[in-house]
C-alpha cells in the first residue's frame, strides 16, 4: 500500500498504487432536484452500449429511488456495512480550501477495512447476484414514511424519497482497478476514463466485487466484465456533430430534466464544473467514505432528511443546500449552462444583465439579475450564450393549435 | 544469481553464501501484496513423475473412457494442495490433494489429473458462479530447479517464464454447446432477448445479429475466453510472475475429462514437441518439472483464489522402445 491524498476525505489514505492524477478530469454534476426519473438517460445509454447480447442486465446507467431503491438491490447499505466499524466520523472544525474542503473523514474507506479485517485483497465488497441485477430501478418511488428532520420539509407532504442518477464515478482511485489482479483496468492520463481492457480480462469479477458502486458488470456471454466507458469516442471528439470539439456522453446529452452538466476537472477557477465542485462547493460526490474520489458530483436534494443525505454525501450537504435554496449571482448564472450545449464547455464569461426581480426565501434576500453567461469550447470557441430569464415567445393566435 | 548457481554447482564449501543471498531475497516483499517466498518452495519435491512410454494408436474420440487404458501401468504422483496464500487476493483451501499420472506414445503426451470435489461447477454464465478448473504449470527452456536458480514455483518470475495448460469445465460444455459457445439461455432458459437468429423468422434483424461480435467486446478484441468455436477445453498460456498470465496466439493443448462419484478426472495432453518457442517442449528420455493448481467453483476460486502445489515436481519422460 501507498499513500495518496484524497481531498474528499481530506487525509491520506492507503491505495495500492501511487498518486498519478490525469491531466484533466472526466466529471459531471448532477442536479437531484430537478430529476423526474424519466429514465432518458438510462435509454440513451442502453441503446448505445448496453443493447446487445448477454448485457440484458446491464444498466452502465442507472436512475434509482432513495432510499429503498437500488441497482444492484442495496448496493449501498451492503457496502456501507462493509466499512462501519462503529466509530466512522467526521471532523469539520478544520478545513483547507484545497485538500480538505469537506473537513476530515476519520474512518475507514474500502482500501483500509480490507486491510485492517485481513482479508488478503485490496478492498472490501461482495459479488451482488443476478437476480440483485434485476431493473435500474428496483423499489421505483417508494417512499420513506418518516418525517422529515428539522432542517428539510416539504409543503404538503411528511413522506420522501428523491431519485439519484448513476453511473460510473471514473474515481481518482477506483477500486475495481485496484481489485482487478492482473491489471487489466486502467486509468486514462488524457481524461481519467476508468476502461476495462477487454482483452486482458479474463472474468474473475473482483472488480464488480470491489467496486464499492457496483458499476463494472460481468458479461455471461463473452465471460468476461465490461462497464461505463463514459462513451470515449465522444469525449475524444470522434462524434461529427461538434466538428472535433470534446462532446458530453449520451446520457448527459440526453437529460430532458436539464439536471447535468459535464466537463472536466481541471485547474481553471472559470470552468463551470471546477466552479460548481471546488470554489463553490455547490456539488459533492456520492459516498466520499468509500474512498474512491469518485468524480460524479450531485446536488443534494433540499427535502430529505439531513442525516440521511450527510451519510451519502459527506458533511458539506448543509452548505450546498443553503446554497442551492438561495444562489448567488454567479451561481445562478453558472447552472443556467445545464444541458445548454453538447460540446463540452470549459470556461465561462458572465456579462452582467439587469436586476429583474427580488424576493425573500427562507428570511433571506434573493436578488435575479438578466445576466448573459457565455460557455467557450477547449478551442477558446463560443458554444453557447444564454440568460438567466428564458427569451418568452408568444404564438400567433393564428397557430395555437399548432406544432 | 548466475554466479550462484555455479557455485553451488561446483563449490559445495561456498554454499553459505548462496542461501545467504537466498534468504535476503526471499526475504523482501516481491510487489505490492506480495508475499517472499520461503527456501524449501524453490527446491522440487523428491518423489518423480515418470511419464511412461505406452504404444497405443490415438482413438478416434479424445474421451476420458477411451484414453484411460494406457494410464493403468502409470504410476502416478500425490501432489499435495494448499491455499495461495502469497500474492493478492489470497484464497482457495477446498482441495488438498490431487492425483497426477502422465504417458506419452511417442508423439503425444498425457497428463491425468484427478481429484476430489463434491459439487460439479461446469458453468460461468451468471455473475455468482464459478468453474471448477485444473491448470499445469511447466517451466520454459532447459532448466534445472534448485534452491539456487530461484525458479518460482508459483508463476514463474521475470526472464523466469513459465508455461501453463489450463483446463476448464466450462470450456468442456461450450464444446457441445450450440456454436460451441454456451449462450445466456443455457443459464436462463425462460430469458427474452431480440436476436432471433433464424434467418427465416419475421423478426429477423440481420444488422442487430451481426452487431453482437462487434459490440461483444471480449470477442472484437480477440480474446479467447469470448470466442466461440475455440475447439479446445484447455488454454495455452504463458505466464512471467503474478498479474502477467497472458493468452497465446497459438493454441496447441487440448483435453478431456470425467465426473463421477465427486470425483473430477481431467486428461490434458499436447503433441511432445510443438513448432511454437512459447511452449514447454519434451523429449523422450529427457525431464523437465510440473507444478498444479485446482479452482473449485462452488467456492468461487478463480485467478489467485485456488488451491496450489507450493513447489516443482521433477517429470521423467521414458525412452521410446523401438519393437
Amino acid at each position: 500500500m501507498t499513500l495518496v491524498h484524497n481531498w474528499h476525505l481530506g487525509r491520506r489514505m492507503e491505495y495500492p498504487y501511487f498518486e498519478s492524477r490525469p491531466k484533466r478530469q472526466f466529471a459531471a454534476i448532477f442536479n437531484i432536484n430537478r430529476c423526474i426519473a424519466c429514465q432518458t438517460c438510462t435509454m440513451a445509454c442502453k441503446s448505445a452500449w448496453t443493447y446487445n447480447k448477454g448485457q440484458e442486465h446491464m444498466w452502465w446507467n442507472n436512475v434509482e429511488t432513495k432510499p429503498y431503491g437500488g441497482y444492484p438491490q442495496s448496493w449501498d447499505v451492503k457496502t456501507l456495512k462493509l466499512i462501519d466499524n462503529g466509530e466512522n466520523t467526521w471532523y469539520t472544525n478544520e478545513k483547507d480550501e484545497k485538500l480538505s474542503p469537506y473537513g476530515v473523514y476519520e474512518g475507514d474507506t474500502i482500501f483500509e477495512a480490507a486491510a485492517k479485517k485481513n482479508l488478503n485483497q485490496w478492498a472490501v465488497g461482495y459479488i451482488p447476484e443476478d437476480k440483485e441485477w434485476r431493473s435500474p430501478n428496483f423499489g421505483e418511488d417508494v417512499a420513506k414514511s418518516n418525517k422529515p428532520d428539522e432542517y428539510s420539509s416539504l409543503p404538503e407532504h411528511s413522506r420522501w424519497f428523491f431519485y439519484i442518477q448513476r453511473l460510473c464515478n471514473h474515481c481518482t482511485y477506483p477500486g475495481c482497478l485496484a481489485a482487478c489482479p492482473r491489471k487489466a483496468i486502467y486509468k486514462r492520463k488524457e481524461d481519467g476514463i476508468v476502461l476495462i481492457d477487454q482483452k486482458r480480462c479474463r472474468g474473475y469479477r473482483k472488480c464488480v466485487e470491489q467496486c464499492p458502486y457496483k458499476k463494472p458488470m460481468f458479461r455471461g456471454l463473452t465471460r468476461v466484465s465490461e462497464k461505463c466507458i463514459a462513451c470515449y469516442p465522444r469525449i475524444e471528439g470522434k462524434d461529427p456533430l461538434t466538428k472535433g470539439r470534446p462532446m458530453e456522453t449520451r446520457c448527459m446529452a440526453a437529460c430532458v430534466g436539464q439536471i447535468r452538466l459535464q466537463g472536466f476537472l481541471d485547474d481553471n477557477p472559470k470552468n463551470p464544473v471546477t466552479w460548481l465542485i471546488r470554489h463553490d462547493k455547490l456539488a459533492l460526490p456520492l459516498y466520499p467514505q468509500f474512498g474512491t474520489e469518485p468524480n460524479i458530483y450531485y446536488i443534494p436534494p433540499r427535502w430529505a432528511p439531513r442525516a440521511y443525505l450527510r451519510q451519502m454525501f459527506g458533511p458539506g450537504v448543509d452548505e450546498a443546500i443553503e446554497k442551492f435554496m438561495v444562489p448567488s449571482r454567479e451561481r445562478l448564472a453558472v447552472m443556467s449552462l445545464f444541458r445548454m450545449a453538447q460540446a463540452i464547455i470549459f470556461e465561462y464569461k458572465i456579462e452582467e444583465g439587469p436586476k429583474v426581480f427580488e424576493t425573500v426565501i427562507h428570511g433571506k434576500k434573493f436578488e435575479m439579475f438578466n445576466d448573459t453567461v457565455i460557455g467557450y469550447g477547449e478551442d477558446g470557441q463560443e458554444i453557447l450564450r444564454t440568460t438567466i430569464e428564458e427569451p418568452i415567445h408568444i404564438r400567433d393566435p393564428k397557430y395555437l393549435n399548432s406544432i | 544469481m548466475k554466479n550462484g548457481i555455479s557455485l553451488f554447482k561446483y563449490g559445495a564449501s561456498l554454499l553459505g553464501i548462496v542461501f545467504l543471498s537466498a534468504t535476503i531475497y526471499a526475504a523482501e516483499e516481491t510487489a505490492p501484496g506480495v508475499k517472499g517466498m520461503s527456501e524449501e518452495e524453490f527446491t522440487p519435491t523428491k518423489e518423480v513423475l515418470a511419464v511412461k512410454y505406452v504404444q497405443a494408436d490415438k482413438p478416434y474420440h479424445m474421451d476420458v473412457e477411451s484414453l484411460k487404458d494406457r494410464f493403468k501401468d502409470a504410476k502416478g504422483v500425490k501432489v499435495a494442495l494448499q491455499k495461495q496464500d502469497k500474492a493478492f487476493p489470497n484464497g482457495g483451501g477446498s482441495v488438498s490433494s490431487a492425483e497426477v499420472k502422465a504417458v506419452h506414445d511417442g508423439t503425444t503426451i498425457y497428463f491425468q489429473i484427478s481429484w476430489s470435489d463434491p459439487t460439479k461447477n461446469v458453468r460461468a454464465i451468471a455473475v455468482q458462479e464459478f468453474r471448477d478448473a485444473v491448470a499445469l504449470m511447466f517451466p520454459l527452456g532447459a532448466v534445472e530447479v534448485t534452491p539456487a536458480e530461484h525458479f518460482s514455483p508459483r508463476m514463474g518470475d521475470r526472464e523466469k517464464p513459465v508455461n501453463l495448460w489450463h483446463w476448464k469445465a466450462d470450456w468442456e460444455a461450450d464444446l457441445v454447446a450450440k456454436g460451441e459457445l454456451e449462450d445466456v439461455e443455457a443459464q436462463y432458459p425462460n430469458m427474452h432477448d431480440d436476436f432471433n437468429t433464424n434467418p427465416y423468422s419475421a423478426y429477423y434483424h440481420r444488422e442487430l445479429i451481426t452487431s453482437v461480435a462487434v459490440l461483444s467486446g471480449g470477442r472484437a478484441a480477440n480474446n479467447l475466453l469470448s470466442q466461440p468455436g475455440r475447439g479446445r477445453t484447455v488454454e495455452d498460456l504463458n505466464a512471467e510472475g503474478f498479474g502477467t498470465l497472458t493468452t497465446q496466439d497459438h493454441q496447441d493443448v487440448n483435453g478431456c475429462s470425467h465426473y463421477e462419484d465427486g470425483t473430477w478426472t481431467v486428461i490434458i495432453y499436447r503433441s511432445l514437441i510443438t513448432e511454437d518457442p512459447h511452449d514447454v517442449q519434451f523429449v523422450p528420455g529427457g525431464n523437465s518439472y510440473f507444478n498444479m493448481a485446482v479452482w473449485n467453483g462452488e467456492e468461487k476460486d478463480r485467478n489467485g483464489q485456488k488451491n496450489i502445489s507450493t513447489q516443482w515436481h521433477p517429470i521423467t519422460l521414458e525412452r521410446v522402445a523401438w519393437q
